[in-house]
């Protein structure tokens, strides 16, 4: 069969010079006179804390947002627009950290969607199709398929090389944005991709990778960029694994405060004594595995990791809400059964990361969003005691400082942090001794997100265990005792926070060594 | 160590039993009848089959379309329940135009045919435009349809006599029976547009993912709208089927039809590599359901049990369906 010369072509890669760069939104500057320079066929990383800006200016580019100020020099020419197809047109192509693929399509369909080539007749030319598909993942992805396979049948790996596929088929493609690439795929994994994207690279086009693994920004890039703030801070020429603490250090750029309150120093004996709760090898089959670590009472405990981590995956698989694969929990020394309808029962409770649409009902008052968990212990025969529901709920709103005080309002008029109180609340009120909190401090405004962190220390001293997932290592540091850093869905180590510092944390969470990305 | 997803297997083997569970199920009651229905694999009998499934297979394929383009989910997919209604509809006003008003046949195509159209506009205008629940919004467009009908047609059944009718009835070309070319027109020029167009390309991933379709920049609401008013042609199309079979309209003649359509389209999708709702697919789940009917019939089979074996399966598809979708996440 005859290699299709144009679909295995690619234009020559884009200079891109973005100046100045402001965007606002309401109440927030998300970019700050920000600048970002793309050399011709370089790859370039951008890395920078969550808020930093890095999603925003990924927008600008892909014109889904439209820029406040600031001007954009495509070789050398003053890019006027900035609409989708603007960026489209001067050869933009952004590979969202979403895998947007149809699962019961066909590789040849995939990578065809929305461009789909025609015969004389307008029918689908389904053999040039799948042709051409097969020939560009062979030849410049390096990655053989039979364009006739299912997506579903496919690896997470593979999956990101049609999406990529999909994104360049045209051969017009000059300046690829990869979004995470590797947050979704297993260190094994990340080398195909890898060779992929040096692959572009060696045919002259221009890359933009961004990632919060500073192992691979280290390995991968000819220069990087670091935002701070909504601003470029720094950009470093020749990275590598010797400067990975220079680039945390401009990223964080801050000293931590003092939000947090002190924690009384446990030793290591107490923890072992008298384990509260322990997980043993615990696995998913798929997003983590081999997770164990065992918790004291009044302990609280942290966990790391970035997106893609299993993170997420672990705190739903304690809660119950994924079917562990391997592994057990016990509880006081006896194993219990993973199930959230039994977890609030035991006194394990969770409050989830996007409480407006799982923790709280919004249209509720504060007194019955308070007592969703222990009704029976304010009902009478099955019979509410509306007395007895509001003294309770007004009791704990005033130990938690719920603002307004009035127990009557509507839960979804409260503000981020004091909605995060109502669930803590509910919780109190059913008198767990095992509390997940996930990114308990999102959308939390820093007054009330001091007030949570007292709260949470609170309940330790009560003698409560406390696990606390998120992704924010300032907030770890200052609040846990210990910590596990989870990267690519394994349990690389548990740290003492007296003995680590953000910038430690930071390093070990986006895998700075670079040790388990394969090359 | 890859933590690439892999499913137990023991998971694989059960997923694929349910996903075959209804296409099992009728395969053992289609044997059953070919061995004790008296006549049920005669030529004879096997050509009535194709000449009595032609409505039927009509409404399914364009059904499939709505369900490609709406996906497959039972509850919030795309569905177009007033098919039939307005197929019956199209035939009793045909009827009413022919036998009382004593129009020409092309007159009475005239205002039969519209007709028809109309629901589907008002289908895609409530589902697209106001954006209610298919399930809900169709089933409402079905009983106010039924109720125009029976208006029309002063709730009596109308006998109808015309030669093209007739021969839609009982002509055949080259030994394919009339009704069935009928119905195989309208499959290929359906199974054309959805599976070897760019518009059916966009459909089905309209279907498949709302959310891929339209990060992809495909037009989404047009292609919904346009999916029930193809399907509305196709029940114009069976309009003209149901009117020979029965030389005539008989108010309530959707009833049967509905969920015989229900059922072969989504048995379809058990036919498809892929496990989806195709347009071939409600083409042979049709005639499927017919040669059932007729082997019921031909066993003299109560009629209320036929009802039940029915409804049974339809709830088997339906059931595989859902916990498919499960089992696969």
């Amino acid at each position: 069969m005859p290699l299709p010369l144009a679909a295995a072509s690619l234009a020559p890669g884009l200079t891109l010079a973005m100046t100045g760069i402001v965007k606002t939104f309401p109440g927030v500057r998300a970019l700050d006179a920000a600048d970002l320079d793309i050399r011709a066929g370089e790859i370039h990383g951008l890395v920078g804390e969550n808020g930093a800006g890095k999603s925003t200016i990924i927008k600008i580019l892909g014109g889904v947002y439209a820029r406040d100020a600031g001007d954009i020099l495509a070789n050398g020419e003053v890019l006027a627009g900035g609409a989708a197809a603007d960026m489209h047109a001067i050869g933009i192509r952004i590979i969202h950290q979403e895998l947007n693929l149809v699962d019961h399509f066909t590789v040849a369909e995939s990578v065809f969607l929305g461009q789909e080539r025609t015969d004389r007749f307008g029918g689908l030319a389904k053999r040039r199709m799948r042709r051409e598909a097969e020939a560009f993942l062979r030849d410049v992805l390096e990655c053989p398929l039979d364009g006739q396979t299912l997506i579903r049948d496919l690896g997470i790996a593979e999956r990101k090389l049609v999406q990529i596929a999909a994104a360049l088929i045209d051969g017009k493609a000059r300046l690829v944005v990869f979004d995470e690439p590797t947050a979704p795929l297993a260190a094994a994994e990340t080398g195909r991709l890898f060779n992929a994207i040096r692959n572009l690279k060696a045919r002259g086009v221009s890359i933009l990778y961004v990632s919060h693994y500073l192992g691979e920004i280290v390995d991968i890039c000819d220069r990087v960029t670091v935002f701070r703030n909504g601003r470029h801070v720094a950009v470093l020429d020749a990275p590598n694994p010797t400067r990975t603490d220079e680039i945390i250090t401009w990223m964080i750029g801050r000293q931590l405060d003092d939000l947090y309150p002190a924690a009384a120093v446990r030793t290591a004996d107490g923890i072992e004594a008298e384990p509260s709760f322990a997980v043993e090898r615990l696995g998913d089959g798929r997003s983590f595995a081999d997770v164990s670590f065992s918790l004291a009472k009044g302990e609280i405990f942290g966990i790391a990791g970035l997106i893609g981590s299993g993170r997420d995956e672990l705190v739903d698989g304690l809660y119950g809400l994924r079917p562990p694969a391997t592994g057990r929990v016990t509880r006081a020394g006896r194993p219990i059964r993973l199930d959230p309808a039994l977890a609030v029962q035991s006194g394990l409770v969770l409050v989830p990361r996007d409480r407006r649409r799982d923790g709280l009902v919004l249209d509720l008052a504060v007194t019955d969003n308070i007592n969703l968990a222990s009704l029976d212990e304010v009902s009478t025969a099955g019979f509410r005691r509306e007395r007895r529901a509001n003294a309770r709920a007004t009791r704990l709103a005033d130990l938690l400082d719920i603002r307004p005080r009035s127990v009557g309002t509507r839960a979804g008029l409260l503000s981020g942090g004091n909605q995060q109180k109502v669930v803590l609340g509910r919780w109190l009120a059913a008198e767990a001794e095992i509390f997940l909190l996930d990114e308990p401090t999102i959308g939390v405004d820093i007054g009330a997100r001091a007030e949570i962190y007292r709260l949470v220390r609170e309940l330790a001293d009560g003698g409560a265990t406390v696990i606390v997932s998120s992704g924010d290592a300032a907030e770890l540091i200052g609040l846990c005792d210990r910590i596990a850093v989870l990267v690519r869905g394994k349990l690389v180590e548990i740290v003492r926070c007296g003995e680590i510092s953000v910038d430690g944390l930071i390093a070990r969470t986006t895998d700075a060594a670079g040790q388990r990305v394969a090359s | 160590m890859s933590l690439a997803i892999s499913a137990p297997s023991s998971r694989a083997w059960l997923a694929g039993l349910v996903s075959h569970a209804a296409l099992i199920v009728l395969t053992l009651l289609l044997a059953y009848l070919a061995l004790r229905a008296p006549n049920f694999l005669d030529a004879q009998n096997l050509t009535a089959i194709l000449r009595q499934s032609a409505p039927l297979a009509i409404l399914a394929c364009g059904l499939s379309v709505v369900v490609i383009g709406g996906g497959d989910d039972v509850v919030s997919g795309g569905i177009d329940l007033s098919l039939p209604a307005a197929a019956v509809l199209g035939a009793g006003i045909i009827s009413y135009q022919l036998s009382v008003a004593g129009s020409g046949l092309g007159t009475a195509l005239l205002f039969g045919l519209p007709a028809v159209l109309a629901v589907g506009a008002a289908n895609s205008l409530l589902v697209v435009g106001i954006g209610l629940t298919p399930l809900l919004a169709t089933l409402a467009t079905s009983v106010a349809v039924s109720g125009l009908t029976k208006l029309i047609t002063s709730n009596r059944r109308i006998n109808v006599s015309n030669r093209a009718i007739d021969w839609v009835r009982d002509g055949d070309i080259g030994g394919i029976p009339a009704s069935m070319l009928l119905a195989l027109l309208v499959f290929a020029g359906l199974a054309f547009l959805v599976h070897r167009t760019r518009w059916g390309a966009h459909l089905q991933a309209i279907g498949a993912s709302r959310a891929v379709a339209s990060l992809t920049g495909l037009p989404t609401r047009k292609s919904v709208a346009l999916s029930y008013g193809l399907a509305a042609a196709a029940a114009a199309v069976a309009a003209i089927a149901i009117l020979a079979r029965g030389s005539g309209s008989s108010p309530g003649s959707e009833e049967p039809l509905l969920l015989e359509m229900v059922l072969a389209t989504f048995l379809g999708g058990a036919f498809s590599r892929r496990r989806i709702v195709t347009v071939w697919g409600a083409l042979l789940g049709a005639v499927l359901v017919t040669a059932l009917s007729t082997g019921f019939a031909l066993l003299q089979v109560n009629i209320f049990w036929v009802s039940g074996i029915k409804g049974g399966l339809i709830l088997l598809v339906l059931v595989a369906a859902a916990l498919d979708e499960r089992l696969r996440r």
